[in-house]
C-alpha cells in the first residue's frame, strides 16, 4: 500500500538487555486500563520461546505466496496470560492480610517462559525479541477488515483502527500474524499500537524508544538517506524484517543477534555461534548471513581503531541522532 | 422428525395440549402450529392487535397474545460472501436454517417476534468467543434495493439487529456490505427468552423486537406505507459467526401492514 512516507523503526538485538523499561512505558502510556490490561502493544519476548501471545507463530495470518489472505485464529484469554494484581495495600500497608498474593492464580503470562531459551551448557542461548505493531506496508489487519475500519496514514504509515468504525469482528485479530492487534473485551472493538502518533506529531518518538534503557531503537523514514533507518537497511542491510515469508513487509527491522562460538565437545570454541544460523534465518529471512558478517567485520573494524560509520551509527551516541522525525 | 399439526389446529390447542403432557418430537424443528412457509418475494399480511390488547411487557417474547397470531417460516442460507474474510470462512455445506416468524401491529407499534432452534445459547463476546444475533432489515426504498445490505448510499436499508450478549436491538443502515452505521436515534426496543424445559419447546431464541409506527428520524423504515421489503438474518457464535458469516432470507418478502 503506498503512502507518501513511511516511518520505521529499528532495534539492535545485540543490545537488548530484556529489561522491559520499553514494555512498562508503552503499558503506563496506553494499557494499564479500560479493558486494556492483558494487552502489550509492545512487548519482550525470550526466543527461542512461545513468545505472546502464546504460540502466536503457529496461529496463521497474513498472506499465502500468491498474496491470497491466509485463515489464522484468535487467541484465548489464557493465551494472552490473564492478566493479575496483588494486594499490597492489605498486606504491605494496612496488615490486613497476612501473605502477600496475586488476586488471581496465574497460569501463564506474557513472560512466563522467560530466560529459559535453548540448548545445554555451555552451549545454551536466548535473546530477547522486543516486539510491537509492525505497521506494515501490506497490512494483513487492513485487508481482513471488511469495514475499512483499519487505515494506514499517508504522513507516516502509522496503520490505525478508526474506533468509529470498528464492530469488533475480530477479523484482523486472526489476520495479523504477529498477533500485534488485540479485542477490547469492554467495548467490544480491536486496538493496537498507534506508534505513539500523538507524540510522534509533537516531533517526540515513540515511547517504548523513548525510554530504551540499552539505546536499541531507532526511528525516522524509510526514505530519509540520511537517517538512521535507510543506513541500517538499505545501505548495510544489517536490519531485517521479522518473518518476511508471511508477506506483510513489516516496517520494524531487526539487527539479528551476534553470538559467542559454540563450545565442542572438546571443551574448545568451534566455528559454529551459539545461536544457529538457521534459527535466526527462520525468524528473519535470508539476510542474516551476510548481516552478521557485516557486523563482525565492521564491529573488528571500530576494534582495530578504524572509523565505522555503521557501528557509529549502531552505538547510538546521541538521541538526536537516533530518532528522526521530520 | 417434524411434528406437524393439521391445519385445523389453532396455536392455542397445540399449547393446551402441550401443557396437558403430549409429548413433542425432538429433532431440527420447532413445533409448527399453523406456520406457514414462507419463498422469498412471497407478501405477509401484518396481524392487528386491537386496541386495548396489551403484552405483559412491551417486548415481552412469551406473552400469549403470540400464540393467537399467525407465524411463518422462512429459510435461511449462508449469505454470500462479499469479502475475503468472510470467503475463508465460509461453510459451504450450510445445510442453512429455518427462522419463524410473526408480525404485528397496533395502531401505534410494529412488532417482528423471532424464534428459532439453537442447541448453544451463545451470550457472551470475548477474546475468542462470538454471541448469537438476529436481524430483520427493511429496504428504505422499494424491493429493487439489494437484499444484501442495500444498494448504495442512495438505496440504504434499515437493520434492527439483536445481540445477545446484550439483549437489545441496535437500529441500524447500511448503504452496501461493509457500511453498517449506528443511527443516532435508537428507536427500536426489543427484548428475548432463551426456552428451555420441555424438548419440544427448548433451545430456541425467542425475539421480539419493536418500534413505534411514525418514523424517528433519516435512514429509519417507513412504516406508513403499504408494503415494505423486509429479510432476515442469524448468526450463530459457536460457529463464529459475525458481520456477513450469517445465515439470510434470499431476497426480501414484502409485508403489507394495512392489512386488517
Amino acid at each position: 500500500m503506498a503512502v507518501k512516507r513511511q516511518l520505521s523503526m529499528v532495534m539492535d538485538l545485540n543490545k537488548c538487555i530484556g529489561c522491559h523499561t520499553c514494555t512498562s512505558a508503552c503499558k503506563l502510556q496506553w494499557t494499564n486500563r479500560n479493558g486494556r490490561e492483558f494487552m502489550y502493544w509492545n512487548n519482550v519476548e525470550t526466543m527461542p520461546g512461545t513468545g505472546y501471545p502464546r504460540d502466536y507463530a503457529e496461529m496463521g495470518g497474513g498472506f499465502d505466496e500468491e498474496g491470497a489472505l491466509r485463515l489464522g485464529k484468535e487467541p484465548g484469554a489464557e493465551d494472552y496470560g490473564i492478566p493479575w494484581e496483588y494486594n499490597y495495600e492489605e498486606a504491605l500497608m494496612t496488615g490486613t492480610d497476612p501473605w502477600l498474593r496475586p488476586n488471581v492464580k496465574p497460569t501463564w503470562g506474557a513472560n512466563w517462559d522467560e530466560d529459559q531459551g535453548e540448548g545445554e551448557y555451555p552451549n545454551s542461548y536466548y535473546f530477547y525479541l522486543p516486539r510491537l505493531c509492525n505497521h506494515c506496508e501490506n497490512p494483513a489487519c487492513l485487508a481482513a477488515c471488511s469495514r475499512n475500519a483499519i487505515y494506514k496514514r499517508q504522513e507516516d504509515g502509522i496503520v490505525l483502527i478508526d474506533q468509529e468504525r470498528c464492530r469488533g469482528y475480530r477479523y484482523c485479530v486472526s489476520a495479523c500474524p504477529y498477533k500485534k492487534v488485540y479485542f477490547n473485551e469492554e467495548i467490544s472493538k480491536s486496538e493496537k499500537c498507534i506508534f505513539c502518533y500523538p507524540r510522534i506529531e509533537k516531533g517526540l518518538p515513540t515511547a517504548c524508544a523513548k525510554q530504551c534503557v540499552g539505546r536499541i531503537r531507532w526511528i525516522g523514514y524509510r526514505d530519509d538517506e540520511a537517517g538512521p533507518i535507510h543506513l541500517l537497511v538499505e545501505k548495510y542491510k544489517v536490519a531485517l524484517p521479522l518473518h518476511p515469508e508471511w508477506g506483510t513487509k513489516p516496517n520494524v527491522f531487526y539487527v539479528p543477534p551476534l553470538s559467542p562460538p559454540k563450545i565442542g565437545e572438546d571443551g574448545a570454541p568451534t566455528a559454529e555461534s551459539r545461536v544457529p544460523v538457521d534459527y535466526l534465518e527462520g525468524l528473519f529471512g535470508d539476510g542474516v548471513k551476510a548481516a552478521l558478517d557485516t557486523l563482525t567485520a565492521e564491529r573488528q573494524k571500530k576494534a582495530d581503531g578504524a572509523d565505522s560509520e555503521l557501528m557509529d551509527t549502531l552505538i547510538g551516541y546521541r538521541h538526536a541522532e537516533m530518532f528522526k522525525l521530520s | 422428525m417434524k411434528w406437524a399439526l393439521t391445519s385445523g389446529f389453532t396455536a392455542a390447542t397445540c399449547v393446551t395440549l402441550a401443557f396437558a403432557g403430549v409429548s413433542f418430537a425432538a429433532g431440527d424443528t420447532i413445533i409448527e402450529a399453523n406456520v406457514k412457509a414462507l419463498e422469498p418475494g412471497d407478501e405477509v399480511a401484518v396481524a392487528r392487535i386491537p386496541d386495548g390488547i396489551y403484552l405483559r411487557s412491551v417486548n415481552d417474547p412469551d406473552d400469549i397474545i403470540w400464540e393467537r397470531l399467525p407465524e411463518y417460516r422462512m429459510h435461511l442460507a449462508s449469505a454470500p460472501p462479499v469479502h475475503q474474510s468472510v470467503e475463508l470462512r465460509i461453510d459451504e455445506d450450510d445445510p442453512g436454517h429455518d427462522v419463524y416468524f410473526s408480525l404485528a401491529r397496533t395502531s401505534d407499534r410494529f412488532y417482528v417476534r423471532l424464534r428459532w432452534r439453537d442447541e448453544t445459547r451463545d451470550t457472551s463476546t470475548l477474546l475468542d468467543r462470538f454471541r448469537d444475533g438476529a436481524a430483520v432489515q427493511f429496504a428504505i426504498g422499494g424491493d429493487e434495493t439489494s437484499y444484501i445490505m442495500g444498494s448504495g448510499p442512495d438505496e440504504p436499508v434499515n437493520i434492527w439487529y439483536w445481540r445477545s450478549d446484550a439483549n437489545k436491538v441496535e437500529n441500524l443502515a447500511a448503504g452496501g456490505p461493509g457500511s453498517t452505521t449506528r443511527l443516532e436515534e435508537q428507536s427500536v426496543s426489543g427484548d428475548s427468552r432463551y426456552m428451555t424445559g420441555k424438548e419440544s419447546l427448548a433451545n430456541q431464541w425467542v425475539v421480539v423486537m419493536s418500534r413505534p409506527i411514525a418514523a424517528a428520524g433519516e435512514h429509519q423504515v417507513s412504516l406508513e406505507r403499504e408494503q415494505v421489503p423486509m429479510a432476515f438474518a442469524l448468526w450463530q457464535g459457536s460457529d463464529g459467526q459475525r458481520d456477513g458469516l450469517k445465515r439470510v432470507s434470499e431476497d426480501w418478502i414484502l409485508v403489507n401492514l394495512a392489512a386488517q
